[in-house]
């Protein structure tokens, strides 16, 4: 079984078309990375996995199921879990909020009316390791927005992880970053190995040669590469579109 | 160890402090002052409440409602309809179908409203509740003989085999129906759910992405604050034994909005600082001109929103956090 | 047939004031994002002043018209100029301020002309009457029709030029960008609040002929803009057009065979429009 299989997947914006006729399958435990020009339509593919945007046809199919027509949070119970390309935490409550916040989503205790959030010791537990392992225990209290980007970022896919997802969709996680915030971001997804199947948008090339075990490139809504890193870069077409991009 | 658990028993004492107080400054004085006096702390309870379910939907939630005096109005009217068509003074049936009738209302608006989305939710909040103010308007039989409005209502009956309400054990009841809906709120802001509610308010997007049903969390959301508000409705029903059409308008959906938002719009106990600066106000000008008390209102309003954004609450929090932190490093 | 046509028309003329009460509202909520509270109280400020000076002063109605407008434009300039654009960009904050003015002008109408109602006031050449199939219809009626078409017509030729409306949007969202495309946000936005603002207190004169002038409309004509704006879509000529007249006509004949239920038929077709498409019938997907 696939863990993300996308069929025939159209988005069409008024006489605009931002995907077209996109197939591709990413394997369980891949590390897949989708490169091309701006406008492309990366964002607008992660939107239509994640459920934040409808497709106009095809059908995407999430660990054998068919997702097309369910909403975003009944993805993020399925096992998806994404990281924005603009930072969206929330700004203004505190570090440690957000965490549990995040943690509640996918659990029952989220409908629970009058126990104080603190009462659930699992997920509290689990949000203080989470918030100690990205080395953001001390400033729990802290609102997010006093928080500097890099370790905004750092906070965001280090929730998203603690989610515990089947997939997880990075959209331009190296935007912002510094090179040390950069490698340490490789860091942590190289060392999920196979548990988690992730799916990378982004710009920084260094990143997604290091990073990826399979690429697709897309232009204008359309695959017109997939292949290991290697294969990327030795394609004609690929390089013609990046010509003038620097690497 | 015990160091340690000492500071946080200290801390916590240190955190209640000001409720203990101001639970005091409820429960002692009221009870030397005149009839007058305890009416004037009985409409502040009522209003407080009545701006604490607010506070919930908007301050917390972010949904800007100005149709919430339709659930307010639709509990005390209920009680109002118990005694006129049906003579009912017992409180524990009318209370309950008072609070029953503003929850349905709430869930019904709440459906079509929030087919809107943004500043649309504001219109159509608006008009619903004119919807409500019409229908009390027009319809004869939501109204006492002759006028517009149901008069005669009564002290209820508790059943309390020798015992008679009267000015001072009104104000109590509902201060004991007040502390109640306090704790409930309380409790609910700092649950899981609380967190979401706000979470949804900040960024929706985020929430579901999460994995929260935003819709379903906002539509409750709104169930709930008219239920409450539909509590201080049966209790406003008794406290003024007279409702009236404009109890479900815009005109008293302002209210609350107005009060959230000179207490401290999102901070708990906002509203309560709200409503007694509002209470004060009425008083004052209600002795010295009482003709142009709209504009007084309007005019704190818009001072309120230009200046002091945060509110009076955040101002009179601020103060105490601060003076915390004087004695805490005194003491430590 | 021709009790067909009277209600027709009274539907429609009804529905043009409707137009006009709404068509302010709308400019300023499609090009500002503002839902402007005040509107209704705009409205009834200038039809007080028409009122004044067609009536207490003897003036011509067409000078009332001017007055009316002007002193309510006014009152919308001083209210964005001095108030609004201190709330830049906080949507919740400028609404609740207009809210504040509900109170402030309302009582000040009241105070300035006391409470007792006025009576529908017209030009003297449009008092009487015309036949129109045999019945006798009001000409005050006709002009109503006749100069709402007008006046939709200005401000539809206004919306083309208003791509200004649009830019003024983006420049919501980034001031320094409009700016830089040598766009003067802060007069946009004053001149547009400007001419809602006349447009309330015009139609407010308009209006007069057949609503007159009381302490209650500021209220009572916010809801209807706000019905019609949510019917038939924010932000458009065509939306504030289609919605009125759409209102008007269902109001007219809702009078005319359910008179019971007279008050609520605008309320049936704003939840109906809400449920089947919530954006209003010309109202862009949101």
């Amino acid at each position: 079984m696939e863990a993300l299989k996308v069929e025939g997947l159209c988005k069409n914006f008024g006489g605009v078309s931002a995907v077209s006729n996109v197939s591709l399958s990413i394997t369980v435990g891949e590390r897949l990375a989708i490169i091309g020009p701006n406008g492309a339509g990366k964002t607008t593919l992660f939107n239509l996995v994640n459920g934040q945007l409808s497709a106009t046809a095809g059908r995407i199919y999430f660990f054998g199921e068919d997702v097309t027509d369910l909403p975003t949070y009944r993805r993020a119970h399925l096992g998806q879990a994404r990281a924005f390309q603009i930072i969206s935490l929330l700004q203004r409550m505190t570090v440690l909020n957000n965490a549990l916040v995040t943690l509640h989503g996918t659990r029952p205790s989220r409908f629970e009316m009058f126990r104080h959030v603190r009462e659930f010791r699992n997920v509290f537990d689990l949000a203080a390791e989470t918030l100690k392992a990205l080395d953001l225990w001390e400033r729990r209290d802290e609102p997010v927005e006093h928080l500097g980007y890099g370790e905004q970022r750092r906070l965001e896919i280090g929730l998203g992880l603690a989610m515990k997802p089947k997939l997880l969709l990075l959209d331009e996680p190296s935007a912002g970053l510094t090179k040390e915030e950069g490698a340490d971001i490789i860091n942590i997804i190289k060392k999920l190995g196979q548990e988690i199947t992730v799916l990378v948008v982004d710009h920084d090339m260094g990143m997604v040669f290091e990073l990826a075990e399979r690429i697709i490139v897309l232009h204008y809504g359309q695959i017109i590469a997939d292949g290991t890193p290697e294969e990327i870069q030795a394609d004609q077409r690929v390089r013609e579109i990046y010509m003038g991009i620097e690497e | 160890m015990e160091a340690a658990e000492q500071q946080t028993e200290r801390c916590r004492w240190k955190a209640g402090a000001p409720y203990l107080v101001g639970a005091l400054i409820l429960i002692i004085p009221p009870f030397f002052l005149s009839s007058y006096g305890q009416g004037i702390m009985t409409r502040f309870l009522i209003l407080a409440l009545f701006a604490m379910s607010y506070n919930i939907v908007f301050g917390y939630a972010g949904l800007l409602s100005l149709g919430h005096a339709a659930f307010f109005g639709a509990g005390g009217y209920m009680v109002a309809i118990l005694k006129l068509h049906y003579g009912v003074n017992l409180f524990w049936i009318a209370a309950p179908l008072g609070i029953l009738v503003a929850t349905l209302t709430a869930a019904l608006f709440g459906l079509v409203a929030l087919r809107a989305v943004g500043i649309y939710f504001l219109l159509v909040t608006f008009a619903l509740g004119q919807m409500m103010y019409a229908l009390a308007w027009n319809v004869k039989w939501l109204s006492s003989a002759g006028m517009n409005g149901i008069t005669g209502i009564n002290l209820p009956d508790l059943a309390i085999p020798g015992f008679m309400l009267n000015t001072t054990s009104l104000y109590y009841m509902v201060f004991i129906f007040f502390a109640i809906s306090f704790l409930l709120l309380y409790r609910l802001v700092y649950s899981p759910y609380g967190l979401a509610v706000q979470g949804i308010r900040e960024d929706e997007t985020r929430m579901q992405a999460v994995g929260y049903n935003t819709w379903l969390y906002k539509y409750i959301t709104f169930v709930i604050t008219g239920a409450f508000a539909g509590m201080a409705g049966v209790l406003f029903s008794y406290y003024n034994f007279f409702v009236s059409p404009k109890h479900l308008g815009v005109v008293t959906s302002f209210l609350p909005m107005v009060m959230c938002i000179m207490g401290g719009l999102g901070t708990f106990v906002g509203p309560i600082i709200g409503a007694a600066v509002f209470i004060f106000v009425e008083h004052f000008s209600s002795v010295y001109f009482p003709e142009r008390w709209p504009l007084v209102l309007g005019g704190v309003f818009v001072l309120t929103i230009i200046f002091a954004r945060e509110g009076i609450g955040v101002y009179l929090w601020r103060l105490w956090r601060k003076l915390n932190y004087q004695y805490g490093s005194v003491k430590g | 047939m021709d009790w067909f046509v009277i209600n027709m028309l009274n539907g429609i003329s009804y529905g043009m004031v409707l137009f006009l009460i709404a068509s302010g509202m709308s400019i300023i909520l499609g090009a500002m994002g503002v839902a402007n509270m005040a509107h209704g109280v705009i409205y009834m400020f200038g039809a007080y002043v028409g009122w004044t000076v067609a009536v207490k002063w003897n003036a011509s109605f067409l000078l009332a018209f001017l007055a009316g407008g002007f002193s309510a434009g006014l009152v919308g300039l001083v209210i964005e100029r001095g108030l609004l654009r201190h709330l830049y960009k906080q949507l919740n904050e400028q609404v609740l301020l207009t809210f504040g003015f509900v109170y402030i002008f309302g009582n000040l109408c009241l105070w300035i002309w006391g409470g007792l109602p006025k009576m529908p006031f017209t030009a003297k050449f449009l008092a009487g009457s015309f036949e129109i199939m045999g019945r006798v219809y009001p000409k005050a009626r006709v002009s109503v029709i006749l100069i709402s078409l007008i006046l939709a017509i200005v401000l539809w030729w206004l919306q083309d030029r208003t791509r200004m409306g649009a830019i003024v949007r983006a420049g919501m969202d980034d001031k320094e960008t409009a700016m830089g495309l040598g766009i003067n946000l802060q007069r946009a936005f004053a001149i547009i609040f400007f001419i809602g603002s006349f447009i309330a207190g015009a139609a407010g004169v308009i209006g007069a002929q057949l609503l007159g002038v009381h302490t209650e409309l500021g209220l009572d004509v916010l809801l209807l803009a706000l019905i019609v704006v949510i019917v038939g879509g924010v932000g458009s000529v065509q939306g504030a057009l289609l919605g009125g007249v759409l209102i008007g006509v269902i109001d007219a004949f809702g009078r005319a065979v359910v008179p019971q239920l007279a008050m609520f038929t605008m309320y049936f077709a704003m939840i109906v429009v809400l449920i089947i498409r919530p954006q209003g019938l010309l109202g862009r997907k949101i």
